[in-house]
């Protein structure tokens, strides 16, 4: 029988109640680490201690973390660090519940963060959907305040730390790091051109270190007990422990903490297995943005996925059993990412909208023979041609629901209609766009709600 | 001064509420960063965000309207026209689709007569499809006002529109009371003003900093820093 790892996950399993509470916390030995850490270990030394432990980030890409904080140019102040915690990859809400429940380790690991990169500014880009959390940050930060843990001289030291909490408004490429920036400084949150990156070039044209949640939620631990200890969990290339989403049709949908490099069968079981026992037909293991698996014969870690065709994202698992319809699966992921598409470029503003037309009639039994093809096509024709990743995944996540599933999608086609539990109901889509509101997705639109004499030289 | 012989110009904001808002100016080192939480903070005032309110926002941190109403329309949670008392936002994503959330939506499409993305007559309930709540542990979620209602069958939902439109308190699946739809609009607003973080000295400390912001990027492909196109 499995088990979980927990690590980062330890103190909202023991303390259900009250982990997120700061009294709870302290009691359990919160802050420990980071007034070690900074009390008696070098900004170097602590760069030294992550690169060691092959942390990589838990956001999405997987970039080695100390070698991202190797980055940061040593002579140019001020530095910041930037939380992302703007979750919006379909099906992950792992930072989520690490905010709600164990926001002071998140703390704790700015804190870390912050004095090796020698930031003394960090702003927590907070989903803006996300209430809950945000009350618990909020309540957090004030209390670490109340106890000297933030602010000036923190734990005793010179060092002196802010954190500001700051709220988004509903976009998923927010979460995108440079868009993310762009937001944070007041503007429509699309990417910016690297290089430069952010840790050289970032928040306010300042190095900044941007940083998941989960991530930076890891780093008291491992200070704590050190990089070889964070190796001894893991694989050679992927070390340490993993908090995964496992959603879909299991029985006990829920976050798992891991070793990276644990069976895919072995995580199933512990989400408790397929709902009524039926086999698992597809499975997204790591986001809306990987590519399908038709198997959990592989390991879930960042180089045994990629191997096997797709990617460990942001560790986010969805089982589908035998019931979904594929065709529906893939028009729902691609309604995903044309509403989200920023519009910046036209392979992803033009193709992910393509792709949900040509979805939307498949699944409406009036596909064509040759939409298949079409669709491959679209997904071709933005592949390695757009300006983020966002539109890189979405051509992928295509892709792969076609080629996989190419037999269901000409059945639909053949038998003019959907062949599962009917049709899509209640697609009515979203809105914010079609009441011509201007969702994260669109461009401007010309005359909606737009002040009327908004010429600079005014009436 | 833009405006310059005009009357007094409208007023979103009452005194207290601009005395908030330049509190929050003060948080970041560049006005324009709290352009979200004023426009939050105008949307607490009528429930969306206002012509007025634009205007306003443009003249604290020192923006042409439509330079606000360019960055407001980007964002889902901005709303630009009335809403409804109760913002029910249902998850249309990959996990809730998959365990029943469309008909979560369809049916209460059907119980508040209209379609989703619209506000009912009588101003009670506004109904929208949202992307993942991460909330996909309960599917098919859905949020009233962003609290969290974990796995609603379709009865339950239309339930839960009956008792907020008997006017009961009602709580999360987190235990959250249900706020209204301003009130958690202020709630975003001000989040983290409280804390005595400033950046009073920062903005100082930044004179000259030049971000190389989106806008004025070239249209060339940026390099990867994480793993490659998988497929490729
Ligand atoms: C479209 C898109 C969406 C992303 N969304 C998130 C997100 O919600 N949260 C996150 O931490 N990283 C997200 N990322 C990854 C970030 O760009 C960045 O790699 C990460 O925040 C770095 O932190 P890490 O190294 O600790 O993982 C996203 C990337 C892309 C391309
Ligand atoms: S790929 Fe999509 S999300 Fe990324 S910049 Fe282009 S339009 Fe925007
Ligand atoms: S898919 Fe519905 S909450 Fe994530």
């Amino acid at each position: 029988m499995p088990e979980e790892v927990r690590i980062v996950t330890r103190r909202l399993h023991e303390f259900p109640e009250d982990s997120w509470r700061i009294e709870r916390a302290l009691d359990d030995g919160a802050y420990e680490s980071a007034r070690k850490t900074i009390t008696s270990m070098t900004p170097d030394e602590v760069v030294a201690v992550v690169k060691d432990s092959g942390l990589r980030g838990r956001g999405g890409a997987g970039f080695p973390t100390g070698m991202k904080w190797s980055f940061v140019p040593k002579d140019v102040f001020p530095k910041f660090i930037v939380v992302n915690h703007d979750e919006g990859e379909p099906c992950t809400f792992k930072d989520r519940q690490l905010a709600e429940e164990d926001p002071h380790q998140l703390l704790e690991g700015i804190a870390i963060a912050a004095w090796a990169n020698q930031a003394t500014k960090a702003f927590i880009y907070c989903r803006g959907e996300f209430a809950l959390g945000s009350r618990r940050l909020d309540r957090a930060i004030n209390d670490a305040y109340e106890r000297g843990f933030l602010g000036k001289g923190i734990f005793g030291s010179d060092f002196d730390l802010d954190i500001i909490l700051h709220r988004g408004a509903g976009a998923y490429i927010c979460g995108e790091e440079s868009a993310l920036l762009d937001s944070l400084e007041g503007f429509r949150g699309q990417p910016r051109l690297r290089p430069p990156f952010p840790a050289v070039k970032g928040l306010y044209g300042r190095p900044t270190v941007v940083n998941n949640t989960e991530t930076l939620s890891a780093l008291p631990s491992l200070l704590e007990n050190g990089a070889e200890w964070f190796r001894r969990l893991g694989t050679e290339r992927s070390p340490g422990t993993k908090i995964l989403s496992v959603s879909g049709h299991v029985n006990r949908p829920a976050n798992y903490e891991v070793p990276l490099g644990t069976s895919l069968a072995d995580v199933l079981t512990l989400a408790g297995g397929m709902l009524d026992g039926k086999a698992p037909k597809a499975i997204i293991p790591g986001g809306a943005s990987a590519p399908l698996l038709t198997s959990t014969d592989v390991a879930v870690d960042f180089d045994s996925l990629k191997e096997a065709g797709t990617m460990l994202g942001s560790g986010s698992i969805v089982f589908m059993d035998e019931t979904t319809c594929m065709v529906r699966n893939a028009l729902v992921t691609l309604e995903f990412f044309e509403h989200e598409s920023c519009g910046k470029c036209t392979p992803c503003r033009e193709g992910t909208w393509w792709a949900v037309k040509v979805l939307e009639r498949i699944e409406h039994g009036e596909g064509r023979d040759e939409d298949m093809d079409l669709l491959i096509d679209i997904a071709n024709g933005i592949d390695g041609r757009a300006f983020c990743p966002l539109g890189d995944a979405a051509s992928w996540a295509l892709r792969s629901n076609v080629k996989l599933f190419r037999d269901e999608f000409e059945r639909h086609v053949s038998e003019g209609r959907c062949p599962f539990d009917g049709e899509l109901v209640g697609v009515s889509g979203s809105p914010a766009r079609h009441e011509g509101l201007g969702g994260s997705g669109t461009a401007p639109q010309p005359g909606a709600g737009m002040p009327s004499d908004a010429e600079p030289e005014g009436n | 001064m833009r405006h310059e012989g005009a009357a007094v110009e409208a007023r979103a904001l009452s005194d207290e509420q601009r005395e908030t808002a330049l509190k929050l100016v003060a948080k970041y080192p560049n006005p324009r960063s709290a352009i979200l939480p004023l426009l939050f903070l105008v949307q607490s005032v009528e429930g969306y965000v206002t012509e007025t309110g634009m205007r306003e926002v443009a003249g604290i941190i020192g923006l042409e309207p439509a330079q606000v109403l360019a960055t407001a329309s980007f964002y889902t949670m901005l709303k630009k026209a009335p809403q409804g008392d109760y913002l029910i936002s249902v998850c249309r994503n990959i996990a809730c689709t998959h365990l029943g959330g469309r008909k979560v939506i369809a049916a209460l499409e059907d119980r508040l007569g209209v379609t989703a993305g619209e506000t009912t007559e009588d101003g009670k309930f506004t109904l929208e499809s949202a992307e993942c709540l991460a909330t996909c542990d309960g599917a098919p979620s859905l949020q009233v006002n962003y609290e969290d209602f974990y796995r609603m069958s379709a009865v339950e939902a239309v339930a839960l529109v009956g008792r907020l439109e008997r006017g009961e308190q009602v709580t999360s699946f987190r235990g959250e009371a249900v706020k209204s739809a301003r009130e958690i609009s202020y709630e975003t607003a001000v989040a983290g003003l409280q804390a005595p973080g400033t950046a009073g000295e920062l903005s100082e400390r930044t004179i000259g900093g030049e971000s190389p912001r989106s806008d004025t990027a070239p249209g060339t492909r940026p390099k990867e820093t994480g793993e490659g196109s998988p497929n490729a």
